[in-house]
């Protein structure tokens, strides 16, 4: 139970005091009414004696009585009327209200405070343990306790309003006061008139009501002069004259109104009136019977009350759910007719009403001064003095005279006859029961009766050791007259004069109080009793800390009937948990919940709500999700009904931003009313600005932003480049490629430099991308913002007139700013236009994006603020699912039960910053300015259209495609470039010559080569022509990568759209290829912002297996050709085909090998089978053999280096110029990209630059510059159709006797290398060249004859001459020794049969010019017939003006072998 | 048997709570939160006289009109909580402790399971489906 103002032994003394009846006269009345009051009330603020009064009690022992109170009233007839008292506990309930600024405090935050009450604790943890903690110490600091008025201020009416019964008698009429004014004419005959109708009153039997204790009322005869306006002698003299009649005890002269009723006083008079008249006022209505009257705290009501009570019923109204009626309202106008009961004060009534109405304005007692406040004291004084307690004396005197005579016989009589009465008839007691149930069973006047009206009135002047006994034998006498309604009172009134008694002798019998409960309720049926009961008890069981015993007692008395009651007494259940010395919470805040059910069941909303709300801080935040979602729910009704809108819409927004555990049905139902009370915040007010939206959820993180315009759908056989868009995922990969590409064409496009200032281009910006500056989009280009909605709901959520919320910051074409800054929102179409989708479903638990789009029309800064939508559901759950599948058909059919319009804000948070050492100690993020872009000046806009681009290719196949350019901006374009990780899978064709027909259709059957027709005559002999590299784009800058778009003018015109030829060669591996593109170009004004644009293209091609091609260049040994010159060497050409698909390529043709070097060329072709068509169908194989010779040194010497000369060998009747596009620009891509692999480089010593030069030299000798392309036909079938496919392979040969491959070979991955713990040595051993490649300097061979007939028999010796030719390979001078008795140590040659000695000179010393053939003249001698190896000779060869090179064996030639016969 | 089965964490949040399904589910939520008051109680209560006995089945916490409200804590101060049908005389205090042993140990199985959080909400299978056997099984 809450802590009251008054102690409990201050209350309950308070709560009953002896009643005084006043029955003024007319003329009194109009006198008392210049103040606006009553006689009553004019008396109630000096009814408490402010000083000690004696009496003595029957034993002449002297009493002293505290500060006593009397309660003075006007008589009235007619019991209250239980309807009556029902609407006045109601309103004073109501009425009292806990500080405004408590109820309108929804406690929203994580953590919460707990508001008990007016006082507020903070709790910084969530968890119970600390929070008990903080309550505990709540609990012992009693300043901090929480008060209950509105309970105390029920307590108080209700204990004043109860209806005086029979079985008691402590607010029965103890006296009456007789009021006669001395402005009357015949004051005395008044006051005999007054007296007797008090007698009618009390003793005729019309009139029931008014209880009297004792049949001999005192009576108290006042006479009211008014000093202003009567004269006082007279008043004087009346008083005399009653003196005379009445006694001195028993008369009074009251003199009032000491000054006329004016307003403008300037003396200010204390009014004590106006803390009771409010109530009064209430009161006067029905009844007069007034209680004691007790200081309360808290009275100050506020006016606007009844304002509010008629919004509940407007609000009741208009909510359209099923809410409960008010359960008060039907009896209304049974109690309107109540208000009015007797003709007594009608009058009075009436007047009071005049009063309530005028309310506020009028001042209660201005006609009275500080000195008739004193008189009216005086007279309190007097009367309790001289009047009052005499006669309460005489009473308990004569009452317990009459006890102590009666108590011998009567007792013992009337036990007799009970029991003899008892034992006999059994049926009787039953009967006897039933009367007591009916309640009445003593006359009013009974003995049985005078010990209880003893009691009571030693009750009264605070006799409590008296009243205790007498209560106790009452109880004794009761119970065994089995008159169980006055038991019940006996005990429930000895339990508290036993808890009263000074010094408490006894304990407090809380089994009394139990017993009397139990029979109150049960067998009498009087719940009123009952409550009194409880209330006295649970207040007496609280001051002495037993809670719990007091929570069970309020408890226990809860039930259907009075739904007000309940409500207050599980709320002060509720309080006293908490305060019980473990607090125990969770049933505070259980019983909190019941009682708030309670008061919105009995129409106190307010109180519900604060209920509600205080449950709410246990429960909150604890995973009671059900619990919790409920009293949400709750308070957001209740908020709504009492206007509290924005509260309403904090409670229903939590119901709905949980992870709700509720029902798909609940959840509807929530989200239905959290629309209608959001609707009715936004009607309120309707120029405010949006509210927030609390669904559905915006992941704002994953927000997207594209610039541009979306790519358009390929279009017949044109094929837009993909460039970016939104349905792209992000890979990190891949966007790295693309900066690196932007990078490289960038630099190429500053002469190699990066500018310090460049940023890649994005025009897609989420997550992952650099957001840190602001983005640049371009005027009349859309801006795309994609946001990822979740709907955490199980109910579909149905958005319409989604679209975004933006800020813009307009500036002038120049570009700068305007002096002032405008900023527009929402609603400047001609600024920005905004897209708006007008319907977007997000279905139950499904994430989704929604596209919006904005149209910049003007340069400035655009701020994208948010989304703004109106948020509704679909009304009826059952069609969910046929909607969600076809959102299309079903649009703009569903109706939408509600909606509203709202917004939702787009909050990025930026990367979190951990870069300086203050960012990783501190938390701080980085700025997102994703949706902050920069509109700048038009910029020219690019497309790209691919036209015939294969998606298939057999590896190294050519194939001719189209691309188309179209500017579509209204601005020139030029630069443009295109940039490519793959250079070598396409080209545009050289600048040579643009001899393909230029659109597409024409081309449709020719040969991607350009070809012209041979005659047959001259198959096998090379044709040979000449290209320069650079014409081919190659070796220009270091990029290769980049290569710059041949647009016709260089320049794109706005609207134009150009097409260009483009060759694609299949990559040689085989597999699926991604090959990205990156289209860049320029304005032709330059622009500050942005410098260039971009356009991003992939291709994505499958490769598969065709032709490998291998290749090996030896040395020719023989020496001279047909032409006669020196240097020649055969190449040997393996094709294999390892295309595998059978069924789609048939065979493959080469028709035609071509060589391109700069000082080699292929001179025929080596066939010795003479097989015209060089076919090869699957998995076959097939070698070529063909003849290189150098080209004339003339014509490399007069053409660039840079110039290679290209030979054709043709296997049709069709040479393909190989030295034309394309074939010669997949060359030269070849090639370059065969010139990006590292390569030995020559480490660059200069001090050793001799050496050097001699290695280079020397390396010469074994190098080979010859590139071998091989053109081929493929027949494919394809869909029935016989296609011919064309390509190309590649193979670069580079040193003699080493095989070379179309294909990159496979390499083995490079085994771990040692790790070396010393200096490497210096590089020497690698500047020395190899054996082998010195020992190809010279090139030797022998001429002689191949059979030679020698007469043996003629001459035993035979000679045969023997020709050996030196050839000098390198372009140095050499050294050369020739050896011809060298010893071999081969152990072949050994076992060649037979030796022969060589005569003449055998050793030789030469010195060979560059390239100069020298031929020695040998002999050699032999003796027998047979075949001999002429190879013996040993040629040492070392570059002449190198001394530290040392002669190296050179290449042993072939054997040689000579056949000798005899003739 | 049981009508309402929960199992709360030492901070007194629900860790599983389960209830017939016909019946009010919110009124059990409610039920088991208010009874979490008198297992304080009787903890503390019981923190200085039985320090030793480690007795954890706590008895009946209160009657309601309807229903009996039993509760269990283990050591780690997680407490189970079982509401029973009042008109199920069947149950003496003997079953429903042996019924509480049965939970600790599916309750103890649930902890070991190394992908299980403590303190996240159970929802183990094995778990749910001895609960349910438990809710079933006279009824």
């Amino acid at each position: 139970m809450a802590q009251c103002v008054q102690s409990v032994q201050e209350l309950i003394p308070d709560s009953f005091v002896p009643c005084v009846a006043a029955l003024c006269s007319d003329e009194v009345e109009r006198l008392t009414r210049l103040n606006h009051l009553s006689f009553a009330e004019l008396l109630k603020p000096f009814s408490r004696l402010t000083s000690e009064v004696h009496m003595r009690d029957p034993n002449n022992q002297l009493h002293i009585i505290k500060n006593l109170k009397i309660a003075v009233s006007n008589i009235v007839t007619q019991p209250p009327q239980p309807g009556a008292i029902r609407k006045l506990l109601n309103d004073v309930v109501s009425g009292s209200q806990p500080s405004e600024g408590l109820v309108a405090n929804v406690i929203t935050a994580g953590d919460y405070d707990l508001n008990i009450s007016d006082r507020s604790i903070k709790a910084s943890v969530p968890w119970y343990s600390n929070w008990k903690d903080t309550l505990m110490e709540l609990k012992e600091s009693s300043l901090h306790t929480a008060t209950t008025p509105w309970f105390e201020s029920y307590r108080e009416t209700f204990l004043q309003s109860m209806p005086a019964s029979d079985h008691e008698f402590l607010n029965h009429y103890l006296a009456c006061m007789l009021v006669a004014s001395s402005s009357e004419a015949e004051p005395m005959e008044q006051f005999s008139r007054l007296s007797q109708e008090q007698h009618r009153i009390q003793h005729n039997n019309d009139y029931s009501y008014p209880k009297w204790f004792i049949p001999n009322t005192l009576k108290y005869y006042v006479l009211l002069h008014d000093v202003s306006a009567g004269d006082e002698q007279r008043a004087e003299s009346i008083y005399e004259e009653m003196k005379q009649k009445y006694g001195t005890q028993g008369c009074y002269l009251l003199k009032i109104n000491s000054r006329t009723s004016n307003r403008a006083s300037d003396e200010q008079i204390p009014d004590p009136w106006s803390q009771y008249l409010q109530k009064n006022s209430i009161q006067n209505q029905e009844s007069y019977e007034d209680g004691p009257c007790t200081i309360t705290s808290n009275k100050n009501y506020d006016s606007n009350l009844l304002s509010l009570d008629g919004l509940d019923n407007e609000v009741k109204d208009a909510l359209p759910n099923n809410f409960r009626t008010h359960p008060l309202q039907p009896d209304q106008p049974s109690e309107s007719s109540n208000s009015i009961d007797g003709p007594d004060h009608v009058k009075s009534a009436s007047s009071l009403h005049e009063t309530k109405k005028a309310n506020t304005g009028v001042i209660h007692g201005a006609c009275l001064t500080l000195t008739d406040h004193d008189r009216i004291r005086q007279f309190i004084q007097e009367f309790t003095f001289r009047g009052l307690l005499p006669h309460i004396e005489k009473t308990i005197r004569q009452l317990n005279d009459q006890l102590i005579s009666r108590k011998g016989l009567s007792r013992s009589l009337f036990s007799a006859t009970k029991k003899w009465f008892s034992g006999s008839k059994v049926p009787e007691k039953s009967i006897n029961e039933l009367k007591n149930t009916s309640g009445l069973l003593y006359p009013p006047e009974a003995p049985e009766l005078q010990i209880r009206k003893m009691a009571d009135l030693c009750f009264l002047v605070q006799h409590y050791d008296l009243a205790y006994s007498c209560y106790h034998t009452a109880k004794k006498d009761f119970l065994n007259d089995q008159a169980m309604l006055y038991a019940a009172g006996a005990l429930e009134m000895a339990a508290v004069s036993a808890f009263l008694q000074p010094g408490a002798p006894r304990p407090y019998p809380a089994h009394y109080m139990d017993t009397a409960i139990q029979t109150y309720r049960d067998i009498c049926k009087n719940m009123v009793l009952a409550e009194r009961c409880v209330l006295l008890s649970a207040e007496i069981l609280k001051s002495q800390s037993k809670y719990s015993e007091a929570a069970a007692l309020l408890i226990r008395l809860t039930s259907e009937d009075s739904d007000l009651r309940s409500a207050l007494l599980l709320e002060q259940a509720a309080h006293c948990f908490i305060n019980m010395k473990s607090p125990m919470v969770r049933k505070y805040a259980f019983h909190m919940i019941l009682a708030g059910h309670r008061f919105s069941k009995a129409g106190q909303k307010k109180h519900a709500l604060r209920c509600y709300c205080q449950a709410m801080q246990v429960y909150k935040g604890k995973g009671w999700s059900l619990a919790e979602d409920h009293i949400n729910f709750t308070i957001g009704r209740q908020s709504y009904t009492l206007r509290q809108l924005d509260n309403a819409v904090s409670a229903f927004r939590h119901i709905l931003i949980n992870e709700s555990k509720q029902s798909a049905a609940q959840q509807g139902a929530f989200l239905r009313e959290y629309l209608y009370v959001y609707k009715n915040v936004s009607q309120l007010s309707p120029d405010g600005a949006f509210p927030q939206l609390p669904l559905p959820y915006i992941n704002s993180s994953a927000t997207r932003v594209f610039f541009g315009h979306d790519r358009r759908p390929a279009d017949g056989e044109k094929q837009a480049a993909t460039h970016v868009s939104l349905d792209q995922e992000y890979d990190s990969e891949s966007s790295q490629q693309w900066r690196e590409l932007e990078e490289q064409v960038v630099a190429v496009v500053n002469k190699g430099i990066i500018p310090s200032g460049f940023h890649p281009t994005q025009y897609c910006l989420n997550s992952y991308s650099d957001n840190s500056r602001f983005p640049l989009a371009v005027v009349e280009e859309p801006i795309t913002v994609e946001v990822a909605f979740r709907n955490p709901l199980k109910v579909p959520l149905f958005l319409t007139d989604l679209s975004l919320l933006w800020k813009f910051q307009p500036k002038d074409v120049n570009g700068k700013d305007t002096e002032e800054v405008r900023e527009l929102v929402t609603g400047e179409p001609e600024m920005i236009g905004a897209e708006v989708i007008s319907e977007f479903l997000i279905n139950s638990e499904e994430s989704k994006v929604a596209r919006l789009k904005l149209f910049p029309h003007h340069i400035g800064e655009l701020h994208i603020l948010g989304v703004v939508y109106n948020l509704g559901t679909i009304q009826g759950s059952m069609t969910v699912d046929g909607i969600g599948a076809l959102p299309g058909c079903h649009t703009g059919k569903h109706s939408l039960s509600m909606s509203v319009r709202g917004r939702q804000d787009l909050e990025i948070q930026g990367p979190r910053l951990n870069n300086t050492k203050e960012e990783k100690t501190s938390i701080t993020y980085g700025p997102d300015r994703r949706l902050d872009p920069i509109i700048t000046e038009e910029m020219p806009l690019l497309e790209v259209f691919f036209i015939h681009f294969p998606t298939g290719l057999l590896c190294g196949e050519i194939r001719k495609a189209y691309v188309e350019f179209a500017n579509v901006s209204k601005c020139p374009l030029t630069g443009l470039k295109v940039v490519s990780k793959r250079p070598e899978f396409f080209t545009f064709g050289g600048n040579t010559a643009v001899l393909t027909p230029l659109s597409p259709s024409a081309s449709e059957n020719c040969s991607a080569y350009k070809t012209v027709v041979t005659d047959s005559a001259s198959v096998c002999t090379a044709l040979v022509s000449s290209a320069s590299s650079v014409g081919f784009g190659i070796g220009i800058g270091c990029q290769p990568e980049v290569i710059p778009v041949p647009l016709p003018d260089t320049v794109l015109l706005p609207g134009t759209s150009v097409q260009l030829p483009m060759w694609l060669r299949g990559p040689d591996e085989e597999g699926v290829h991604e090959i990205n593109f990156l289209f860049y170009y320029e304005s032709v004004k330059k622009q500050p912002k942005i410098q260039h644009r971009i356009l991003r293209h992939t291709a994505v091609i499958c490769t598969s297996r065709s032709l490998n091609v291998k290749a090996t260049v030896c040395r020719s040994n023989s020496l001279e050709d047909e032409e006669g010159r020196g240097d020649n060497m055969l190449v040997f050409v393996d094709v294999e085909n390892t295309n595998t698909s059978e069924a789609g390529v048939k065979e493959f043709h080469i028709v035609q090998v071509s060589s391109s070097s700069k000082h080699w060329k292929l001179q025929k072709s080596v066939d010795l089978s003479e097989n015209k068509d060089a076919k090869l169908a699957s998995r076959e194989k097939g070698k070529f053999c063909f003849k290189a010779i150098r080209c004339n040194e003339r014509e490399g010497v007069t053409q660039s280096s840079e110039n290679y000369t290209f030979a054709d060998i043709i296997f049709g009747n069709e040479q393909i110029i190989s030295s034309a596009s394309p074939c010669a620009d997949f060359f030269y891509q070849s090639l370059s990209s065969e010139l990006k692999k590292p390569r030995t480089q020559l480490s660059m010593h200069l001090e050793k630059h001799s050496v050097e030069d001699a290695m280079r030299l020397i390396r010469k000798c074994s190098e080979v510059d010859l590139n071998i392309v091989i053109l081929w036909k493929a027949y494919v079938v394809e869909d029935s159709k016989q296609l011919i496919l064309e390509g190309q392979h590649h193979v670069i040969l580079h040193t003699i006797g080493k095989e070379a491959f179309s294909y990159p070979q496979k390499q083995d991955p490079p085994e771990m290398e040692l790790l070396k713990f010393f200096r490497p040595e210096n590089t020497s051993a690698s500047l020395r060249p190899s054996a082998e490649q010195l020992s190809n300097l010279i090139k030797t061979s022998l001429h002689y004859p191949e059979t030679f007939n020698h007469p043996f028999h003629q001459k035993s010796l035979c000679l045969v001459p023997v020709t050996l030719l030196l050839s000098n390979c390198s372009k140095a001078d050499v050294d050369v020794i020739v050896d011809l008795r060298h010893k071999t140590t081969s152990p072949e040659a050994l076992e060649i049969h037979g030796s022969f000695p060589w005569l003449g000179q055998t050793q030789y010393k030469l010195q060979l010019k560059s390239r100069e053939i020298h031929s020695l003249q040998l002999k050699a001698c032999f003796v027998h017939t047979g075949v001999y190896n002429l190879g013996t000779p040993r040629v040492f060869a070392k570059l002449s003006d190198q001394v530290t090179v040392f002669e190296t064996s050179q290449q042993n030639s072939m054997p040689a072998l000579i056949i000798i016969t005899d003739v | 048997m049981a009508v309402c089965i929960a199992v709360i964490a030492k901070e007194n949040y629900p860790l599983y709570i389960r209830s017939t399904p016909m019946e009010n589910e919110l009124k059990f939520h409610y039920m088991v939160h208010t009874s979490l008051d008198v297992v304080d109680e009787k903890i503390s209560a019981m923190g200085k006289a039985l320090v030793d006995q480690r007795e954890l089945y706590l008895g009946l916490l209160y009657p309601t009109e309807d229903y009996k409200v039993y509760g269990y804590v283990t050591n780690s101060k997680v407490k189970f909580v079982m509401v029973v049908d009042s008109s199920n005389t069947a149950l003496r205090d003997n079953e429903i402790r042996s019924m509480f042993r049965k939970l600790h140990n599916s309750y103890t199985d649930v902890m070991c399971n190394p992908f299980y959080n403590p303190g996240d909400r159970i929802q183990s299978r094995v778990f749910d489906n001895m609960v349910t056997s438990m809710m079933i099984q006279v009824c």
